[in-house]
C-alpha cells in the first residue's frame, strides 16, 4: 500500500479483505479476454500467500477521465475501478496516486486531488504494477475564487447539519437562531445570518470573531457541539465569505440543474467498499465535484451503509440497497446489489418458463441476485389464492371439487375469466377504493357517504376504465345526493386538502410536507404545492355545509367564477401549474379541474399508471414494488424498476382496463409461485421469487367465517344477508372487523388498514362469543352436518373443502374421522365433535392466511 | 411481596425445557437469531438471581406533551404571558412549588423525584414520542402524524430481557398502544398486550380472554388437542424469510396462555378490589387503569404502560387542565401511596411524562405549543430517593439549564432499575448490532 493510504486517518476497512477475497480459489473462472490476464495472475500470486488464483482482472479505469479544476484548493474526487470476474470493483483506496507535478496538485489517500497551482499536469494512479494516467488542467490555482452565499455557503451549512430538521432548520429554530430546512429559502437564511440579531453572527471586520465560526468550531459553547475544525476547509470557506463582505451569489450565476452520481449501480461482494462520486451540473454546462458536500442515506443500512464522505460499505448479507445522495435539493441514487454467494449457470434462468413480460423481468432480476424462484404452486393453493385475490371469498366445496377434478390444461385461465365476471369482483375491488376515499359519515352525513359508496361500486360493476374513474371523480359536479363522487369535495373543503389527497392517491406523490416547507427527500417546493392546489381554487359549494355529527344536508359542487390560491409566505397569487411538464391551456370559464385531469392523464405522466399498478401488484403479491405503495419518488426506489415501468406501460396500453391488468398478472408464472422457499430464495422478501403470505383482510375473513359456518352476520343499517364486503361505512359496529384491522375512521390516517396479526386476533378467533354462536348454532353448518346421514369421512372432507379449499390427506382423514361418531349415533355427540373440528380448523393459520 | 415469577416452572436442570426450546425456535425467528437464543439461555440460567430484585415499571404516558408550567415546574416570577393563570402551591420540599392542581402529589413529595431538566430536540409528536419511549432518536426526520418505530420501546425490551410471569404477558399497554411503544426488530412476541376496555365500567372484562358461555375448560382443552393435530401448515423456519405465520403462532400461544391462566383472570378482575380502594384511585377511566396497573404488577408483570391521551393543548389550556389534572393528581398519588402501603414501592417504579414540555409563551388561542427544550418528569419508587428535584430550567422555563439530561439518560435509568444493562448490544434479525441506549449513563440522583 502506498504511504498515502497508511498515512491517512481515514478508516480503510476493506484493505485486508480485498486480499482475502482475491485469495479464494476460482478454478472455474472463464479464460481471460485480454492481454492483462497473465500479468494480473502474476500480480495476484505475488499478493496472496496461497498462490492459487485464477481471477480475471480487467484494466484500470479512472473516473473522471480528465479533470479541470478552477481556483485554489478546488478539488476533485477520483475513482479507480477495475473489473474482476466481470464485476466492477473500486480500488480507489488501495491505489497510489502520484501527481506529476507536486507544485500544482496535492493528492490524498482517498483519491481527492486538490489544486495548489495553475497549469497542465497529470496524475499517475498505480495499483499493483498497473497504472493509469489522467490529465489535469488547473486554472487560477493560486487564486481564491470568490465565495458567495447561495453557491458556496448554503451547501456548507447543509453538510454541517446546521439547517437540519433536528437543529436550526426546525420550525422554530434552535436557541433563537432559525434557518430554513436544508437551506430551501436563501433569502430567509441570508437574513438570519447577516441581519438578524443586529448582525452579531457575522463580523466582517474580524471574521474569526464571528459568532457563526466561534459556535460552529465550538470555540464558544454551542449546543450542537463542534461541527468544524478551526482552519479546516469548511471553516476557511465560511471565513473567506465573511471577510469578503458576505456577498450573495449574483442572479446571473449559472443555476444548479441536477446532480449525477458515479457509479449509478454496482454489484458488490459482501464486506467490500465503494466510494461514490457526486457531480453537480449547472445551467452553463459546467460541473463540479460535490462529493464532500453531498448528504448520503442508505435505505437498507444493514445491507449497505454509507458514511459522510460517500464511502459505501457492503455488509455481510446478500440483498439490495439504494444510496440516496442529496445536494442542494437535487438527488441521485446509487444502487447496490449484493448477490448470493455461489454461481448459477445462465442456462438455468434461460430455461425458466415465461408466460409474459412479468416473468421475463422478474427472472432477470433474480438472475442478477442469483436467487432461484420457488416451483409453481399446486391447484388447490392456486384456487384459494385466486378466489381471495379476485373476488375476496373462499371457493365453495362444489367449486373446489369441480376445479380440482378438471383435466383442462387451460383451467387456471378459465377460472380467472369466470371470477372476473362475478358480481363479488366489483364489491371486493371497490372496497379497496372506498377504503381510501370514504369519509366519516358523522362528519359529512350518512346520505352523502352512501352516495359515494354506491358511485364507486357502480364504477367497478361497469368496469369503467381507471382513467375515466379518476377523471370523473376529480371533475365531479352536482349534488351530494345524486352524484356520489362529489362527496369527496364535501369532505375535503380546501384546495390544500384536496391536492394532498389527489396527488397521493392517484400519482403516488406525497405533498403534505411541501405545504409548510420543502421536504428533505423530495423535490417539490411550497410553490409547487400551492400552484397545484390552485387547480381546486374554483371548486364552489352551495347548500348546507358540514354540521357534525349529523351533517345530513344536501350540498352542490360547482365551478365558481373566481377563486385563487396564494403562496403563504410571499402572498403571491399562484396560477394553476402542474408539478412537471407543460401546463394545459385554460380558458377563464373552464373548470380548472378539467385541466388538472388532462395533465394527470397525459401519456407522459408515468406516475399515474405506476401508482395504480403498484397498488394492484401489492395486493396480489403481498408487497409493493414500491413501499409504501403510494410513495413514489426518486429517494424511495422500486425493488424492480423495469417491472414497475412495464406494468405501468401495459396498463396504459390496455386503456386502463383493470380486469385486463389483473388477467395479465394472474397469468404470470410469478403469480403462481409456491410460498415454500428453497435454499436460494428463503431470504428474499422483495423480488417475488416466491409467493409472500398475507393474512386475509377483515371483510374476507368475516365473510369466509359466515359462509363456512352457514350463519350470516347481521349488520346495522344493512339489509339482512348483507356481506361484510358490501358495508358502506366502517362505522357499522363489528368487533370482528375492528379486531382484524379494518380502517378506523377515528384514527389518523383514517384509511390505514392493519395487516399484521395480533394476540387479540388470535383470542378473537378462539373465544369471541359471536364466533362461538356461529360454530355452535343449531341452524349452522356443524349442526346440519351432524344431523345428516353423512359418514364421518364425508363430514371431514366437507369441512376441509370449506375451510382450506382442499381435500384432507389420508392421515388428516383418519385423525378427523376417528373423532366423529358414525351416522345414526346420537346427534348431540356428533354435533359437538363436528363443532370442535370446525373450531380447530378455523383457528389454524392455513385458514387465516393466503398461501 | 412478589414471588419469583419468571419462567422457572418451565426450566429443567439442563437450563431449558423442551417447551422453552420450542419458544426458542420461535424467538430466533422473531428476535435476534442465534445471538438472542444464547442470551435467552443465559437469562434462563440466571433466573434465580434475577428473582431477588425484580423491579417493575408503571409508565404513565401523557400523550401529546404535558405542560411543565402547570404541573411540576411553575414559574410564578415570570411575566403573565409565561406563568399563566394558575397559582402555585408549596410542597414538602422547602422552596419547591408545584402548580395548583398537583395538590395530592405535593403532599407526598417525600416519595417523589421530579426531573426538570430532561430536554431533546424532537419537537413533534412522532419523533418526541419515539425518543422518550425508546431512548433513541428517530433515524430519519419524521413528522407529527408519524407512527414510527426504529428502535424497540422500553416496554418491549423489558419484556424480552425480563420475560413474562406465569400466564401473563410481560408488557401491557392500558387504554391503547402508544405510537412508538412497539417491539420493532425484537419481533411481535414483545409487542404490548393492549387492554382497550375501560376498567371503570361495571361490565369490565378483557375481551375474548374469557371462554364463551357454555364452553367448559375440558372442551376447550380438547379443542386445542384437535387443533394441534390438524395444524399442518408449513412453517418457514428462517427468520429472514419474514413469514407472518411465525408471528401468528406466537400470538396464538400467548392468547392460549392468557385464557388458561388463573393468574391472568385474577389480575384482570378489578371487581375484587374493595370499593374504598377503587374510590381512592378515583372512579374514572384513568384512576381505574392505574389500579389495574397495580394489580398487573402485583401479579408479576414487569412493565405496564398507562396510556392517557389528550395532552396536546394548543388551545384552551387552562380550561382543559381544570378538568384533566385533578383526577390524574389523585390517581397518581393514590397509586404511589397504595404501592407504598403494600410494600411494593421499592420494587415498582412509577414514572409520568409525555413526549415534551410546552412553549413558554401562551399563544393567542390560550394554549401552549410543542417545546422539547424543557419538560418535567415524575419518578417514584424503585428505590428512587424521594424529596428531590433534579436539575432546573431557566428563570422563565425556556430551557433546561442546570444538570441538563437527555432522553438517553432517562431510558438508561429505567433500564438500570429494571436490572437491564443499558449499554448492552442488541442484534437485529439481519445480525446488525445496535446499542440498547447510545449513552448508557443513568441519572445518578435517581439511583439511590
Amino acid at each position: 500500500m502506498s504511504s498515502n493510504v497508511s498515512g491517512s486517518s481515514f478508516p480503510d476497512p476493506d484493505t485486508s479483505r480485498v486480499v482475502r477475497f482475491a485469495a479464494r480459489p476460482r478454478p472455474n473462472a472463464p479464460p481471460g479476454k485480454n492481454g492483462f490476464l497473465n500479468l494480473s495472475l502474476l500480480l495476484l500470486v505475488l499478493l496472496s500467500s496461497s498462490g492459487l488464483l485464477a481471477i480475471e482482472e480487467g484494466e484500470l479505469k479512472a473516473t473522471p477521465a480528465t479533470i479541470r479544476l478552477r481556483g485554489q484548493l478546488s478539488s476533485q474526487q477520483v475513482l479507480l475501478t477495475t473489473s474482476r470476474d466481470g464485476v466492477d470493483v473500486d480500488l480507489t483506496r488501495q491505489a497510489e496516486f502520484q501527481p506529476a507535478n507536486e507544485d500544482l496538485l496535492r493528492v490524498d489517500g482517498k483519491g481527492i486531488l486538490t489544486a495548489i497551482g495553475s497549469g497542465r499536469t497529470e496524475v499517475v494512479i498505480r495499483y499493483e504494477k498497473k497504472e493509469v494516467r489522467i490529465p489535469v488542467e488547473i486554472l487560477k490555482g493560486e487564486t481564491w475564487l470568490p465565495v458567495t452565499f447561495e453557491q458556496d455557503i448554503q451547501p456548507v451549512l447543509t453538510k454541517l447539519g446546521c439547517n437540519a430538521g433536528t437543529c436550526h432548520g426546525k420550525q422554530r429554530g434552535q436557541n433563537g437562531f432559525q434557518l430554513s430546512l436544508l437551506g430551501f429559502d436563501h433569502d430567509f437564511d441570508f437574513d438570519a445570518l447577516v441581519r438578524e440579531g443586529r448582525g452579531r453572527r457575522v463580523f466582517p471586520a474580524s471574521p474569526a470573531n464571528s459568532l457563526l465560526l466561534l459556535k460552529a468550531a465550538a470555540l464558544t459553547p454551542h449546543g450542537g457541539g463542534k461541527r468544524i475544525a478551526p482552519a479546516g476547509k469548511h471553516y476557511n470557506t465560511l471565513k473567506r465569505w465573511i471577510a469578503a463582505g458576505l456577498p450573495r451569489t449574483p442572479p446571473e450565476t449559472p443555476k444548479l440543474q441536477r446532480v449525477s452520481v458515479f457509479p449509478t449501480e454496482r454489484i458488490m461482494r459482501p464486506r467490500t467498499g465503494q466510494q461514490i462520486l457526486v457531480t453537480a451540473h449547472y445551467s452553463d454546462g459546467s460541473s463540479r465535484d460535490v462529493t464532500r458536500l453531498a448528504a448520503y442515506q442508505s435505505n437498507e443500512s444493514p445491507i449497505a451503509k454509507v458514511g459522510k464522505t460517500g464511502l459505501v460499505q457492503a455488509g455481510p448479507l446478500p440483498g439490495e440497497a439504494a444510496i440516496m445522495t442529496r445536494y442542494m435539493g437535487k438527488f441521485a441514487t446509487f444502487s447496490v446489489s449484493i448477490p448470493l454467494e455461489g454461481e448459477i449457470p445462465a442456462e438455468y434462468y434461460r430455461s425458466l418458463e415465461r408466460n409474459n413480460f412479468i416473468d421475463e423481468l422478474v427472472w432477470k432480476k433474480l438472475e442478477r441476485l442469483k436467487i432461484k424462484p420457488s416451483p409453481q404452486c399446486g391447484d388447490s393453493e392456486y384456487l384459494r389464492r385466486v378466489y381471495i385475490d379476485v373476488i375476496g371469498r373462499l371457493p365453495s366445496p362444489a367449486e373446489t371439487r369441480t376445479f380440482l377434478s378438471s383435466k383442462d390444461p387451460a383451467k387456471r385461465r378459465d377460472l380467472v375469466d369466470s371470477l372476473l365476471s362475478r358480481p363479488e369482483y366489483a364489491d371486493h375491488w371497490a372496497n379497496k377504493w372506498v377504503d381510501l376515499l370514504r369519509p366519516n359519515p358523522y362528519r359529512v352525513g350518512i346520505k352523502a357517504v352512501r352516495s359515494l359508496d354506491r358511485w364507486v361500486r357502480k364504477n367497478f360493476r361497469e368496469n369503467k376504465p381507471y382513467d375515466r374513474f379518476v377523471h370523473d371523480l376529480l371533475t365531479s359536479q352536482g349534488s351530494t345526493f345524486r352524484n356520489g363522487a362529489v362527496t369527496v369535495f364535501r369532505d375535503r373543503r380546501s384546495p390544500e386538502e384536496l391536492v394532498t389527497m389527489f396527488s397521493q392517491l392517484f400519482l403516488g406523490i406525497r405533498l403534505e410536507c411541501a405545504r409548510c416547507h420543502q421536504h428533505p427527500f423530495e423535490i417539490w417546493s411550497q410553490k409547487d404545492f400551492y400552484s397545484l392546489a390552485a387547480y381546486f381554487a374554483k371548486v364552489g359549494r352551495k347548500g348546507t355545509g358540514l354540521s357534525p355529527p349529523i351533517s345530513g344536508s344536501e350540498e352542490y359542487i360547482f365551478t365558481k367564477k373566481g377563486g385563487e390560491v396564494r403562496h403563504p409566505r410571499t402572498n403571491e397569487i399562484l396560477p394553476p401549474r402542474p408539478l412537471f411538464g407543460d401546463s394545459p391551456t385554460l380558458s377563464s370559464s373552464q373548470d380548472p379541474r378539467q385541466a388538472l385531469a388532462l395533465w394527470m392523464l397525459r401519456k407522459d405522466n408515468g406516475f399515474f399508471p405506476a401508482v395504480m399498478v403498484n397498488r394492484v401488484w401489492a395486493d396480489l403479491m403481498g408487497r409493493g414494488i414500491v413501499e409504501p405503495v403510494d410513495d413514489i419518488r426518486e429517494s424511495n426506489p422500486p425493488s424492480n424498476k423495469e417491472l414497475l415501468d412495464a406494468l405501468a406501460r401495459h396498463f396504459r396500453e390496455v386503456n386502463y382496463d383493470l380486469k385486463t391488468l389483473l388477467r395479465t398478472i394472474l397469468a404470470s408464472r410469478v403469480y403462481s409461485l409456491s410460498s415454500r422457499p428453497g435454499e436460494r430464495n428463503i431470504a428474499d422478501t422483495r423480488n417475488y421469487s416466491r409467493h409472500y403470505r398475507q393474512r386475509l383482510r377483515a371483510e374476507v375473513l368475516l365473510d369466509g367465517v359466515c359462509d363456512i359456518t352457514g350463519i350470516p352476520e347481521k349488520f346495522s343499517a344493512m339489509p339482512p344477508g348483507s356481506r361484510a364486503a358490501e358495508l358502506w361505512t366502517h362505522r357499522t359496529a363489528s368487533n370482528f372487523l375492528d379486531t382484524f384491522g379494518r380502517p378506523d375512521p377515528n384514527q389518523d390516517p383514517p384509511c390505514m388498514r392493519i395487516e399484521d396479526t395480533t394476540v387479540v386476533q388470535a383470542l378473537h378467533l378462539m373465544n369471541a362469543p359471536n364466533l362461538d354462536r356461529k360454530i355452535r348454532n343449531e341452524n349452522g353448518r356443524a349442526a346440519a352436518l351432524a344431523a345428516s346421514k353423512m359418514s364421518p369421512e364425508e363430514i371431514v372432507e366437507e369441512l376441509y373443502l370449506l375451510v382450506y379449499a382442499r381435500y384432507p390427506q389420508d392421515e388428516e382423514m383418519r385423525a378427523g374421522s376417528s373423532r366423529i361418531p358414525p351416522a345414526g349415533t346420537p346427534v348431540k355427540g356428533r354435533r359437538s365433535a363436528v363443532e370442535d373440528l370446525l373450531w380447530a380448523l378455523l383457528n389454524t393459520p392455513e385458514f387465516l392466511f393466503k398461501d | 411481596m412478589k414471588k419469583p415469577t419468571s419462567r422457572s416452572h418451565q426450566v429443567n436442570c439442563e437450563g431449558l425445557s423442551r417447551r422453552s426450546c420450542l419458544q426458542l425456535g420461535l424467538g430466533s425467528f422473531l428476535g435476534g437469531g442465534l445471538v438472542s437464543a444464547l442470551r435467552f439461555r443465559s437469562l434462563a440460567a440466571s433466573e434465580g438471581a434475577a428473582a431477588t430484585a425484580p423491579t417493575s415499571c408503571i409508565l404513565v404516558w401523557l400523550d401529546g406533551g404535558p405542560t411543565h408550567y402547570e404541573t411540576f415546574d411553575p414559574k410564578p416570577e415570570a411575566p403573565k404571558e409565561i406563568r399563566g393563570e394558575y397559582e402555585t402551591i408549596p410542597t414538602g420540599i422547602p422552596g419547591v412549588r408545584f402548580s395548583k392542581h398537583m395538590k395530592r402529589l405535593a403532599g407526598i413529595t417525600d416519595k417523589l423525584a421530579i426531573i426538570r431538566s430532561i430536554r431533546h430536540d424532537h419537537g413533534n409528536h412522532g419523533a418526541g414520542n419515539h425518543y422518550m419511549m425508546t431512548g433513541a432518536p428517530t433515524r430519519i426526520p419524521v413528522s407529527c402524524g408519524a407512527f414510527v418505530s426504529f428502535h424497540p420501546s422500553l416496554g418491549s425490551v423489558t419484556a424480552r430481557e425480563r420475560g413474562a410471569p406465569k400466564g401473563l404477558p410481560a408488557y401491557f399497554s392500558l387504554g391503547r398502544m402508544s405510537r412508538s411503544g412497539g417491539p420493532n426488530f425484537l419481533g411481535a412476541r414483545h409487542a404490548p398486550f393492549v387492554v382497550k376496555n375501560d376498567p371503570n365500567q361495571g361490565s369490565f372484562r378483557v375481551r375474548d380472554v374469557a371462554l364463551p358461555k357454555g364452553l367448559d375448560g375440558a372442551r376447550f382443552s380438547s379443542r386445542q388437542d384437535i387443533r394441534r393435530e390438524v395444524d399442518r401448515f408449513l412453517r418457514i423456519q428462517n427468520e429472514t424469510a419474514g413469514d407472518p405465520v411465525a408471528a401468528y403462532d406466537e400470538y396464538f400461544r400467548q392468547g392460549h396462555d392468557l385464557i388458561t391462566s388463573a393468574q391472568a383472570q385474577e389480575a384482570f378482575d378489578i371487581h375484587r378490589e374493595p370499593s374504598t380502594t377503587r374510590d381512592l384511585y378515583g372512579r374514572n377511566s384513568f384512576g381505574q387503569r392505574a389500579l389495574l396497573a397495580r394489580r398487573l404488577v402485583e401479579a408479576g408483570v414487569p412493565f405496564v404502560t398507562l396510556y392517557d391521551g389528550g395532552w396536546d393543548h394548543h388551545t384552551n389550556l387552562f380550561k382543559s387542565l381544570d378538568t384533566m389534572l385533578p383526577p390524574r393528581d389523585r390517581a397518581l398519588a393514590a397509586l404511589i401511596q397504595d404501592l407504598d402501603q403494600r410494600g411494593m414501592l421499592d420494587s415498582t417504579m412509577v414514572i409520568c411524562l409525555g413526549e415534551f414540555g410546552r412553549t413558554p409563551k401562551i399563544n393567542e388561542r390560550g394554549g401552549r405549543d410543542h417545546w422539547s427544550n424543557a419538560m418535567s418528569v415524575l419518578f417514584a419508587g424503585g428505590r428512587t430517593p424521594g424529596g428531590q428535584v433534579v436539575g432546573a430550567t431557566d428563570r422563565k422555563g425556556y430551557s433546561a439549564s442546570r444538570r441538563v439530561l437527555s432522553p438517553e439518560n432517562f431510558a438508561s435509568t429505567i433500564y438500570k432499575k429494571l436490572g437491564i444493562d443499558p449499554g448492552k448490544i442488541l442484534y437485529t434479525p439481519e445480525g446488525r448490532p445496535i446499542h440498547l441506549v447510545s449513552d448508557p449513563t443513568p441519572i445518578r440522583e435517581l439511583m439511590g
